[in-house]
């Protein structure tokens, strides 16, 4: 145990002195999840995937801009924003705020809107049952409802944007046009019967109105819904945040094969190897020492990213990491992913016999695997058959394992072949490495 | 520790002594993909108290033959015994009894004198005010009390030398390895070095010494063994080996004699 301890302190002290080592380890995956979610929730916001700001300017002093404005707001993804630096705003400010890019859209309610709406939708219905027009009444235009996009929404997220707001304002319309048929329709029904019946109709016979019922939106006469069209990773997609924090606390933590097999290389070429084969410590003392130490280092950088994205990032506007409430299974799956890691440093640092090697192996093997494996584009966002491969990469096995905990409501059950996965790479990485230390203890001379 | 403890730790000690430090026979190592040997037939049995040199040119056989004494290579025939343990079945056993003194400076650069000691000092069992004391002690043989605390990457090459030194002889072993222990190093650090084997003989040590230099070699050891092509050539005290060669003034030309004047990469 002595021993043990005296490998894990010796690594600690050789890492804490390693400052391009420290640099690569807790920099650059700290600086990469920054920068990325920071892009990222821009162009999640430009498609729609992210929450939307939107600008309102609602000029109506009706009961329609507020049912306007009130579903807006339940949409769900966007949020609804009435004012600018504490004042209230115009058209021409709303089209400016949007132009510089602080809004991705705004919606214009023009002033009398409510009022417009009713009398026109009085005065369809009065056309459409043929009753004559009221004494003094002059065609009413339809209001217009403007809609502002920032330059940079894409094509496909404009046109679901109207869309919605199309069919919100097709319920609306109906609505209306129910309410001045509840009114017109028994002023039909009377002057039908009156033209029928002539003298036979009672001078002070009139209609009640009718009630009609007009929750319409309870009771649809058609549904639809959304089925995969294949199997795999379908489900709730995660935020940037929730993509690009574990997705880059994976690609930092698998850089530790540099340090790694860096030190594991330095020591077979200054001949601390040898030194250390002569003594009387197990070769396997001394790799879990290592790979202890270097697991230590792995544990702190995921927390320090995690607080990052938990607590730093939403200072810069973006939403927090929301881990879920399955503690026990992201300390799981973090240390699986840190084991998968070290395995491949220690086999790197065996197999490979110079340190440029492994600085140029080590690297580019982990970007490969960070490509695959969804760290840079998510993986349902890849193409079919990159979707397949990816499967092949350890990092998107933990990818994999982190989001079904943070989005998809998984648990260690769920994540449980992903572990069994990362586990199963970290023993054959050890296995190739043993076979290699064995080789080389008989030929080294 | 029981006095009956004591006792028996006493008597397997004694019975190692009785058992020569190191006794090689018939060891054999051929490397996959190479044609030759590395080592042929070597047979050395070195007594106690005794500084053996191995002397060779490059590609002699010495590493090969210090990797295997010292369990860090198999051999392919043969076998070799550190007081009468079998060094492949009783490696660890093996590893307590010897130090190592490699050729590489075998240290940790970016770790101080100290902490690089500390290290190996817990590797081989030391703890507490045994292995600060030892420490202490090894830091002044090879006199770095003073810059013990210094990274060694900071050290000039004579420094290092004599890191590597005490690093191999913090444990107090009982029979040490010293693998061109004085190679690429100034004057005074060589003769420090050489002063300090010198005293380690004196307190019982055993050492088995391999180097380039011959005026060492002839200074410092007991019995030398001149080895070409993974083969002893020649064996015995070094000023006998000159008697029986008396065309050759010195262990140089001796050596020369030997293994010829070919340059050897």
């Amino acid at each position: 145990m002595t021993k043990l301890l005296a490998t894990v302190t010796k690594e600690l002290l050789l890492l804490r002195r390693d400052r391009g080592g420290l640099l690569v380890l807790f920099v650059m995956p700290a600086v990469l999840v920054l920068v990325i979610t920071l892009v990222q929730e821009n162009v999640l916001k430009t498609v729609g995937e992210s929450e939307t700001r939107i600008l309102l300017v609602n000029s109506d002093d009706g009961e329609l801009g507020e049912l306007i404005e009130r579903k807006l707001q339940d949409s769900g993804k966007l949020t609804v924003h009435k004012h600018i630096e504490e004042g209230d705003i115009d058209e021409r400010q709303a089209a400016a705020a949007i132009a510089r890019g602080d809004f991705q859209f705004c919606v214009v309610l023009p002033q009398g809107l409510t009022q417009a709406v009713r009398r026109k939708a009085r005065q369809t219905v009065r056309e459409s049952l043929s009753l004559a027009p009221e004494t003094g009444e002059q065609p009413v235009a339809a209001p217009v409802i403007r809609i502002y996009f920032d330059p940079a929404v894409l094509g496909g997220y404009r046109s679901a944007v109207r869309n919605s707001l199309q069919l919100m304002v097709y319920g609306i319309e109906v609505n209306e046009k129910m309410v001045a048929l509840e009114e017109l329709l028994p002023k039909k029904i009377s002057a039908t019967l009156q033209k029928e019946m002539g003298d036979f109709m009672p001078e002070a016979f009139t209609l009640p109105p009718a009630e009609f019922q007009m929750d319409w939106s309870d009771s649809p006469l058609l549904a639809f819904e959304e089925a995969a069209a294949s199997t795999g990773r379908d489900g709730p997609t995660p935020t940037s945040v929730q993509q690009n924090v574990p997705a880059w606390t994976l690609f930092g933590i698998f850089f530790i094969v540099l340090p790694l097999a860096g030190s594991l290389i330095k020591e077979r070429r200054d001949g601390t190897f040898f030194r250390l084969l002569s003594m009387p410590v197990p070769i396997f003392t001394l790799i879990v020492g290592k790979i202890f130490a270097y697991v230590l280092v792995c544990l702190v950088q995921i927390i320090v990213i995690f607080c990052i994205g938990r607590f730093g990032l939403p200072l810069l506007g973006t939403p927090s990491l929301d881990m879920g409430p399955q503690l026990a299974a992201i300390v799981i799956v973090a240390l699986s992913a840190v084991l998968a890691a070290t395995g491949y440093g220690t086999m790197l640092g065996t197999v490979l016999r110079t340190y440029e090697q492994a600085s140029v192996v080590g690297p580019i093997s982990v970007v490969i695997a960070a490509a695959l494996g969804g760290v840079m584009v998510p993986v349902y966002a890849m193409p079919t058959m990159m979707q397949k491969i990816s499967v092949l990469s350890p990092l998107s096995w933990g990818l994999d394992a982190f989001l079904d905990l943070f989005v998809r409501g998984g648990n260690l059950q769920t994540v449980w072949p992903e572990i069994a996965a990362l586990l199963s790479f970290f023993i054959a990485n050890l296995a190739v490495a043993r076979i290699y230390f064995l080789r080389r203890t008989q030929y080294k001379g | 520790m029981t006095a009956d403890a004591t006792e028996a730790n006493d008597n397997s000690k004694r019975a190692l002594e009785a058992k020569p430090p190191l006794t090689v026979m018939n060891l054999v190592k051929v490397y996959p993909k190479s044609s030759l040997p590395a080592l042929q037939d070597l047979n050395l049995v070195v007594g106690n108290g005794e500084i053996y040199g191995l002397l060779g040119p490059n590609g002699a056989g010495k590493t090969t033959a210090i990797s295997i004494m010292t369990a860090g290579l198999l051999p392919t025939e043969g076998r070799v015994e550190i007081y009468g343990l079998d060094v492949v079945r009783h490696r660890s056993r093996v590893k307590q009894l010897i130090g190592l003194v490699p050729q590489d400076i075998a240290l940790y650069p970016d770790l101080t004198a100290r902490e690089n000691l500390s290290y190996f000092g817990k590797l081989y069992g030391l703890s507490g005010s045994e292995l600060a004391d030892r420490i202490a002690e090894t830091l002044e043989l090879v006199g770095l009390t003073g810059k013990a605390d210094q990274v060694v990457k900071t050290y000039s090459g004579g420094m290092k030398r004599r890191v590597n030194l005490a690093a191999g002889i913090l444990h107090t072993p009982r029979l040490v390895f010293l693998d061109e222990p004085t190679v690429g190093i100034d004057a005074q650090s060589r003769n420090l070095i050489l002063e300090k084997l010198s005293s380690l003989k004196s307190s019982g040590t055993t050492m088995i010494y391999t180097t380039h230099y011959m005026e060492e070699a002839q200074q410092l050891c007991t019995r030398a063994a001149v080895m070409d092509e993974g083969r002893v050539i020649e064996e015995g005290p070094p000023a006998s080996l000159i008697q029986k060669h008396p065309d050759c003034g010195n262990l140089g030309d001796l050596f020369l004699k030997l293994t010829g004047k070919n340059l050897r990469d």
